[in-house]
């Protein structure tokens, strides 16, 4: 689909779930709880700005203001989470020369709470990865990425449970198919698993048996491939599952100026966002929960 | 109509959550630009200084000595720059190819377009190889049917660019037609051809389609950044000269 027609598709969509939700009427006693949800994807080693000379993106970007903006949030909202989509690595000279060892440090500084592996994050090969681990204060998921015959094997979880002011928060990891794109040298016994299928047992266990009361996966299948229409990517797999509340992407760089909604299997709303790359823009998703014990129906707002 | 569906797999869903204490009523989102209207982190600048002084002295180390600029831009179908990329490229990983299959390359072509800067006259250090090839494309080097040659040799005319190509392709331009010259052969369209060039190229990109599907096709776990740097370490000063491999008559 042709994405001015999809992002035009998107707003109709915000203004018939606005009317949704706003239309109900509420019960009981409420007390509102606050879920920020921030996101990076493909920072690809820019750990400084852009230089004012760039044709594309001067002065824009860098990590020591990426870390102002984060703290401001978190002290305006301490229930947030500080998630990135892969390919962390990659993309300057620090890398080249270090390894992806301060992107880690200054992630860990950042206070990072998760990520997820892209496929550049392979360029150094799986044991290069591995090497930068000790420099990383938070955790990687990957529910696709099978590393049981490699170094990582037991170092990458395939999702992780967060409690902020009493919200559970489900986390899965899902990573693009690294045949044809990363040298099998890179990425050795590391198996890839159908995303789908993976992202379908991710939602059941996180929601029906961990009962989670947000479910967001960080993947890095990328947003969506015009001229592969099929090709599995956040779009196709938003569509295709149920029980995901948010799918932060990756890989295609793409920037959205806002998330887009999809309707997934179920029909219900659900959001994919992606902030194009190198740490040029901050995602920031803000989830409102309703805390009360009637068992009424009421309307999601997705004001987007 | 689609509104009640909605507020049906709402209420649906509300029903088949008994635990459910917390419902989620609203989501709100907002796409933050990093620029300078941010103030930086000092601890953060603190902790990137040393290591940018390291980087600044190994990016700005010498390798080598240019006695002039070499550009994309000083011929009309060839350039001084991309003649010096289509030889390197070829020197450095012609013996690889050999040492991996018995086999010769017999040309490598990249595209204009991949060629990200100059090399001013001067101190020539690994900064010059980062901006080069800001990329990392790895090499590749694809067996090609006389078909697809035909189509890549239709692809070069048409383009009219100065796409890099090492000096064993000799291709002019004639009021009828074309001649060309493969290491001093005329082509010969039923014979398949060694073609070195990237992965990125090779998948498709700059729309080099010619390359896609080849008879045959060798990874070479070389990045072309890397054969530019070791190049550049191994000359003390680099020639590079336009000499008519790729001109119309």
């Amino acid at each position: 689909m042709n994405r001015r027609t999809f992002i035009q598709q998107t707003t109709a969509a915000v203004s018939l779930t606005t009317i949704g939700g706003l239309s109900l009427p509420s019960f009981g006693t409420k007390k509102q709880k606050h879920i920020t949800i921030l996101h990076t994807n493909d920072t690809h080693s820019h750990v400084e700005p852009f230089e004012a000379s760039h044709y594309k993106h001067a002065n824009k970007g860098g990590v020591a203001r990426r870390a102002t903006l984060i703290e401001s949030i978190r002290n305006e909202n301490p229930n947030t989470l500080l998630l990135d989509a892969g390919d962390i690595f990659q993309g300057t000279p620090y890398f080249n020369y270090f390894g992806g060892e301060l992107e880690f440090k200054l992630m860990s500084m950042l206070n990072y709470d998760l990520a997820t592996i892209g496929n550049h994050d392979f360029d150094n090969a799986i044991d290069g990865f591995y090497k930068q681990l000790p420099h990383a204060k938070f955790n990687f998921v990957s529910a696709n990425y099978d590393f049981k015959n490699t170094v990582l094997d037991s170092h990458v979880k395939p999702y992780q449970i967060f409690i902020k002011d009493g919200i559970k928060i489900g986390v899965f990891g899902l990573g693009i198919e690294l045949t044809g794109l990363v040298s099998p040298k890179m990425y050795k016994e590391t198996v890839y698993l159908d995303p789908s299928e993976m992202a379908q047992d991710m939602s059941r266990i996180l929601k029906d048996e961990q009962q989670c009361d947000l479910v967001i996966c960080l993947s890095h299948l990328g947003y969506y491939y015009q001229k592969n229409p099929t090709k599995i990517s956040d779009l196709n797999l938003a569509k295709k599952t149920k029980n995901i509340d948010l799918i932060i992407g990756g890989h295609t760089h793409t920037f959205l100026p806002k998330p887009t909604i999809v309707k997934n299997s179920m029909h219900e709303n659900m959001l994919v966002n992606q902030v194009g790359a190198y740490g040029i823009n901050l995602g920031r998703i803000d989830f409102y929960f309703d805390s009360n014990n009637n068992k009424t129906s009421q309307g999601k707002t997705i004001l987007v | 109509m689609k509104r009640i569906t909605l507020l049906f797999s709402i209420f649906f869903i509300l029903l088949s959550c008994k635990k459910e204490t917390h419902h989620l009523s609203k989501i709100t989102s907002k796409t933050i630009a990093i620029d300078s209207t941010l103030v930086s982190n000092n601890q953060i600048t603190k902790t990137i200084a040393p290591y940018k002084k390291k980087m600044v002295t190994k990016i700005n180390t010498v390798l080598s000595y240019s006695p002039k600029s070499i550009t994309r831009t000083d011929g009309e179908l060839e350039s001084s720059l991309g003649n010096l990329l289509g030889d390197l490229s070829f020197k450095r990983v012609q013996p690889i190819f050999y040492k991996k299959t018995g086999k010769n390359i017999h040309f490598a072509l990249f595209n204009y377009g991949g060629i990200r800067a100059s090399i001013s006259k001067g101190n020539v250090s690994n900064k010059n190889a980062f901006n080069l090839m800001p990329f990392e494309n790895n090499y590749v080097v694809v067996e090609l049917s006389g078909e697809k040659m035909i189509m890549l040799i239709d692809y070069l005319i048409k383009s009219n660019k100065a796409h890099p190509l090492s000096k064993q392709f000799r291709l002019l331009i004639t009021k009828n037609g074309y001649t060309l010259s493969i290491n001093n052969k005329p082509f010969d369209s039923k014979k398949s051809y060694f073609v070195l060039t990237t992965n990125y190229l090779q998948a498709g990109g700059d729309n080099m389609y010619f390359f896609k599907n080849p008879i045959k096709l060798y990874s070479i776990n070389y990045k072309m950044r890397h054969a530019i740097i070791d190049e550049f370490k191994s000359t003390d000063t680099l020639k590079s000269n336009l000499d008519g491999r790729f001109k119309r008559n």
